[in-house]
């Protein structure tokens, strides 16, 4: 962000929102289309995901209780498993909390609040002046889960055909997501997140795709307040 | 949907809503009880590590190419320096990940017709 973003007025904060979520499109659109394919294959119509899509509005679990639903698994046991696999969403809000001026919204406002409006959230809200973190917020949470909710519906109505006719688009928009990630951490550039970055990819090869973040992000605090508990006592020796 | 699957679904939206917004709500009122004058110094120090964490660790696990091959792991480190490399020159948002973006998918395409030929 500029300083000249910095201090632009109020009334244009949702359309800064706006903008700086559009770069997440290329992941989310490519994705929701294949849920949206998926769902139709599982049986599902084009309201049916769709409402999976606007109520539940987080991708791994979508894909989990679409699939679960279509292998005839208990209903209880597809409830719980999704809800597991969202359960990470709870570290989320509090993080962000100390930069959210106060609004009766904010609670409403986070059913929003995904992986990567998370980590965007964590990077912009700090940079922006109190009175234009709602607008702001509002505004990214919302171009975030309209193409979550169009891509679904593309993906039930015409997924088989986009992509059979543009495979390789489904397959290079994505990047735009890990590209995402690299930019809102470079800023901070030190060996912790790298590292860690390095074991939630050696955790994701080896088999544990939903799990992987949850346990290197875990690794990673535990490490560095240990680090930080050797530091002092090392300073209080000396 | 028959009406136990909207059920279903309805306590799986239910859930997981609660899960983003009620630790929010409950941090909201914990800082507002401790007159704030700073709220980053009333944060639990574990949880303002945990955030930068969380989005090291989603960077790792996005970095995965769904079909691993040395096509898709060179593309996604030519992609990687060349959303580095913009970044570093405009200290934008957009700029770097369009040059990611084009970058991974021409070295892609390039990768798919030299193996096609």
């Amino acid at each position: 962000m500029t300083s000249a973003e910095a201090i632009a007025p109020r009334k244009l904060s949702w359309v800064t929102g706006a903008r700086e979520a559009v770069p997440l499109l290329g992941g989310y659109i490519p994705v929701a289309i294949s849920f949206g394919l998926i769902a139709a294959q599982a049986g599902f119509n084009v309201w049916e995901a769709g409402a999976v899509s606007v109520l539940v509005y987080a991708g791994a679990s979508q894909f989990l209780f679409v699939a679960m639903v279509a292998s005839g698994a208990p209903l209880w046991l597809v409830v719980v498993m999704s809800l597991l696999i969202n359960a990470r969403h709870v570290v989320y809000g509090p993080n962000i909390a100390q930069w959210l001026p106060h609004s009766r919204w904010w609670p409403w406002l986070m059913h929003g609040l995904t992986d990567q409006i998370f980590a965007l959230s964590h990077s912009r809200l700090p940079l922006l002046p109190e009175n234009e973190r709602l607008g702001w917020f509002t505004g990214a949470m919302l171009v975030a889960w309209f193409s979550w909710i169009g891509g679904t519906l593309v993906g039930v109505v015409a997924g088989a055909e986009l992509t059979q006719r543009w495979p390789l688009l489904g397959e290079v928009m994505p990047f735009a997501l890990p590209a995402l990630f690299l930019v809102l951490l470079a800023p901070r550039f030190k060996s912790r997140p790298w590292s860690l970055a390095l074991a939630a990819i050696l955790l994701k090869l080896s088999g544990l795709p939903n799990a992987a973040i949850p346990i290197a992000a875990a690794c990673g605090a535990l490490l560095f307040l240990a680090v930080d508990a050797n530091t002092r006592k090392g300073v209080n020796h000396g | 949907m028959d009406r136990g699957l909207w059920i279903a679904l309805i306590a799986v939206a239910a859930g997981t809503f609660l899960m983003r917004s009620l630790p929010l709500v409950y941090m909201q009122r914990h800082l507002l009880k401790r007159s704030n004058e700073d709220a980053a110094e009333n944060m639990p120090v574990w949880l303002g590590i945990l955030g930068p964490s969380m989005i090291a660790a989603m960077f790792g696990t996005s970095l995965i190419p769904a079909t691993s091959s040395v096509g898709s792991w060179s593309a996604t480190a030519l992609g990687l320096i060349a959303t580095f490399l913009t970044w570093k020159r405009t200290k934008s948002l957009g700029w770097p990940i369009i040059a990611g973006v084009a970058a991974y998918g021409l070295t892609k395409i390039l990768t798919a017709a030299v193996l096609q030929s």
